[in-house]
C-alpha cells in the first residue's frame, strides 16, 4: 500500500513537471512572447537614443527612464502577458477541459501552470531590466543593481495579481490591461495614502531607496509630501505579502470554482 | 455486476433554473446511451461526472472517489463536446502530452499514444497539425486522449459528430471492443439511429430528470400506453387477421390493400408466443414481419409524449 502510495505521488509529481514544461513551452511560443519582444525592442531603441548624450547620470537613467517607461509600462505589461496566458488562456479557448481531466489535483495544476507563467515574465522583467541598463551606458550599469531586486519583487506581485484575475474573470487580458494602463497608473498618482493600493507605488519606493546613494527620491510628482513614501523593508514586506495572498487566492478560486466551457 | 458510477440523488441548479433534479443512477459495465432534447440535462448529467460541475445536492461518485477528486481522474477518460484543441501540436503529440497529464513515462506514454491511434484508425495520419484536420479526425484524436489511460469510465458526448458513415462504424465497433472489455461507456448522442444498435441500456432524459432507463425493449415494453405496432406481410391477410383478433394482447388489426397487416399489441415478446402458435396451427405463411416504432427514436417520441401530456 505504501509503495502504491509512494508511486502515485511520483507519478503526481512527473506530471506536474510535464504541465509546467508544457505551459512554459507553449507560453514561450506564444503571440505573447513577440509582444514582449516588440515593446523591449522599442525601449531599447529609445534607451539608446537617451544614451547617446554623454553625462548622462544613474539618477536621471533612473528617473527619466526606468520609472517613466520601464515600471509604468513595460513591468506590469511583460507581468500580465504571460500570467493571463497560462490557465486564463486556456479557459477562453476551451482547452481547460483537458486539464481538469488529468488526476492533477487542481492545486498542482494551479501552481504548474503558474509557476510557467512566473518564470517567463520574470525573465522578461529582470532581463529587459539588464538589457535596458546595459544599453543605457555607464548611467544604466551603474543603476542596474540596486534596480533588479524592486524589480524581481513587484514582478512577484503583478504576476500573482493577474493569475487571480484570470483564474476569475473572462477576458482577463482585457481586465488586467484596464488594471494596469488605467487604474494602477490612476491610483499610483493619486495624492495621500490612496496610492498604497498600487503595486507600482512599493516598487517605486524600493527604487528610491535602492538609489539613495544616486541622490534619486521621491521628486516633481513624487514629491515627498505628496508621495509618502514608507521604508525599503516595509515595501519589500508588503510586496511578498501581496504576492503570495494573491496567489493563495488564485489558487483557492482555480480550486473551488466550476468552469464551464 | 460492478458499479463504475453511483449517481445518488443528484440535483444541480443554475441560480434559479434547475439543471438536473433529484437524479439516482448506477452507471456499470456496458454501453449506456444518454438521450435527451437540447437543455434537457445531458451535459449538466455529464459535467457531474468528470468533475466539472459540483452537485448542489447529492453525490456522484466514481469507483467510490467523488467525481471531482484528482483520484477519480483515473478511472474516468472523457470525449467533450467542445472543438478544441492545443491547435499548434499534432494529433500524435497531443494525445502522448495527456499520456503524460496522466503521470506516464515518455516510453510508456509513447507506447500508449500508438495503441490508442490505432484503435482510432489514425496511426497514418497523427503527425499533421490537429488545426489541419477534418472534424472527423478531430473526434477521433479526441477520443484517443480519452483512452489512453485505459479508464474503467469513458464519457462520450456526442462522439460520432461530424464522422463519415464509414467511420462511424469503425467507431461502434470500437465502442463495442471495449465493452467486451467491461469497460464502462456513456454515449450521449443526437443520432437515435446509432443507439438502437449500440447502447445495451438507455437512459432518457427531460426537463433535468430520468423519464426512463433500461434496455430499449423493456423500456418498450413499460410503455402501456402505446402498443407496439407490427407489420406483417402475408398472401392471407384477412384470414390471419382473423385468427389474431381473437389473441388478448392484440388491441387493433388493420387490413391493409397490399395484404399487408398493421398489429396493435401489448406486451409484444408474449405476442410473438402466441403468434407462433397461430401460424403452425393455420398453417399460414409469412414473408415478413416487423416492429415499427421500437427504435430508441419512436420509445423516445412515446416517453417525450407522456411526458408533456400526462393523464
Amino acid at each position: 500500500m505504501k509503495t502504491t502510495s509512494k508511486a502515485g505521488i511520483l507519478r503526481r509529481a512527473a506530471a506536474g513537471w510535464h504541465l509546467f514544461a508544457l505551459s512554459f513551452s507553449r507560453l514561450f511560443r506564444s503571440r505573447q512572447t513577440l509582444v514582449c519582444a516588440l515593446l523591449l525592442g522599442l525601449a531599447s531603441i529609445a534607451v539608446a537614443a537617451w544614451s547617446l548624450r554623454d553625462e548622462r547620470t544613474p539618477a536621471e537613467f533612473i528617473e527619466q527612464i526606468f520609472l517613466a517607461v520601464f515600471v509604468s509600462f513595460l513591468l506590469p505589461v511583460f507581468s500580465l502577458c504571460y500570467a493571463t496566458a497560462g490557465l486564463a488562456a486556456d479557459r477562453e479557448e476551451r482547452t481547460l477541459v483537458y486539464l481538469l481531466l488529468t488526476p492533477l489535483p487542481r492545486p498542482l495544476v494551479f501552481l504548474s501552470t503558474s509557476a510557467a507563467s512566473l518564470l517567463l515574465a520574470a525573465a522578461w522583467t529582470v532581463g529587459g531590466t539588464t538589457l535596458l541598463c546595459w544599453i543605457g551606458g555607464p548611467a544604466g550599469r551603474q543603476a542596474w543593481g540596486p534596480l533588479c531586486p524592486a524589480v524581481a519583487y513587484s514582478t512577484g506581485a503583478y504576476v500573482a495579481l493577474f493569475l487571480l484575475v484570470g483564474v476569475t474573470f473572462r477576458r482577463a487580458t482585457i481586465i488586467a490591461l484596464a488594471y494596469a494602463l488605467f487604474i494602477e497608473t490612476l491610483i499610483g498618482n493619486m495624492p495621500g495614502i490612496a496610492k498604497r493600493l498600487a503595486i507600482s507605488f512599493y516598487t517605486r519606493c524600493l527604487i528610491f531607496d535602492a538609489g539613495a546613494e544616486f541622490g534619486i527620491g521621491a521628486s516633481g510628482p513624487s514629491d515627498p509630501n505628496l508621495f509618502i513614501p514608507i521604508a525599503a523593508d516595509s515595501a519589500r514586506t508588503i510586496l511578498c505579502l501581496l504576492g503570495g495572498g494573491l496567489l493563495l487566492a488564485g489558487l483557492l478560486v482555480f480550486t473551488f470554482r466550476e468552469y464551464t466551457r | 455486476m460492478t458499479t463504475i458510477c453511483q449517481i445518488d440523488r443528484v440535483s444541480k441548479w443554475y441560480g434559479p433554473v434547475i439543471g438536473l433534479n433529484d437524479v439516482s443512477l448506477q452507471i456499470r459495465p456496458g454501453i449506456t446511451g444518454l438521450v435527451g432534447h437540447n437543455g434537457a440535462g445531458k451535459s449538466t448529467l455529464i459535467k457531474l461526472m468528470t468533475g466539472e460541475l459540483l452537485p448542489t445536492l447529492g453525490e456522484v461518485r466514481i469507483r467510490g472517489l467523488r467525481a471531482r477528486s484528482a483520484g477519480a481522474k483515473r478511472f474516468l477518460g472523457h470525449c467533450p463536446d467542445v472543438d478544441a484543441f492545443y491547435e499548434e501540436m499534432s494529433g500524435r503529440r497531443f494525445v502522448r502530452t495527456m499520456a503524460r497529464l496522466h503521470g506516464f513515462g515518455r516510453r510508456e506514454a509513447g507506447e500508449r499514444t500508438e495503441v490508442v491511434l490505432a484503435q482510432v484508425g489514425m496511426t497514418d495520419r497523427a503527425d499533421r497539425p490537429l488545426a489541419t484536420y477534418s472534424k472527423g479526425m478531430r473526434q477521433r484524436i479526441k477520443l484517443a486522449q480519452a483512452l489512453v489511460h485505459d479508464p474503467e469510465l469513458i464519457v462520450l458526448d456526442e462522439p460520432l459528430n461530424g464522422v463519415d458513415p464509414v467511420g462511424r462504424g469503425e467507431l461502434i465497433g470500437l465502442f463495442r471492443t471495449l465493452r467486451d472489455r467491461g469497460k464502462a461507456i456513456l454515449v450521449s448522442s443526437h443520432l437515435l439511429d446509432e443507439m438502437d444498435t449500440l447502447a445495451d441500456r438507455i437512459l432518457f432524459i427531460c426537463r433535468g430528470r430520468i423519464l426512463a432507463s433500461g434496455s430499449l425493449a423493456e423500456i418498450r415494453t413499460m410503455l402501456d400506453d402505446h402498443p407496439s405496432q407490427i407489420r406483417i406481410n402475408t398472401t392471407q391477410a384477412r384470414q390471419l387477421g382473423t385468427h389474431l383478433l381473437a389473441l388478448d394482447l392484440v388491441q387493433a388489426v388493420e387490413l391493409k390493400d397490399d395484404g399487408e397487416l398493421l398489429l396493435h399489441v401489448q406486451r409484444v415478446h408474449e405476442f410473438f408466443g402466441q403468434l407462433a402458435e397461430v401460424v403452425t396451427r393455420s398453417g399460414i405463411d409469412i414473408e415478413r414481419l416487423r416492429v415499427i416504432d421500437a427504435s430508441t427514436q419512436a420509445v423516445f417520441d412515446y416517453l417525450m409524449n407522456s411526458f408533456n401530456h400526462p393523464r
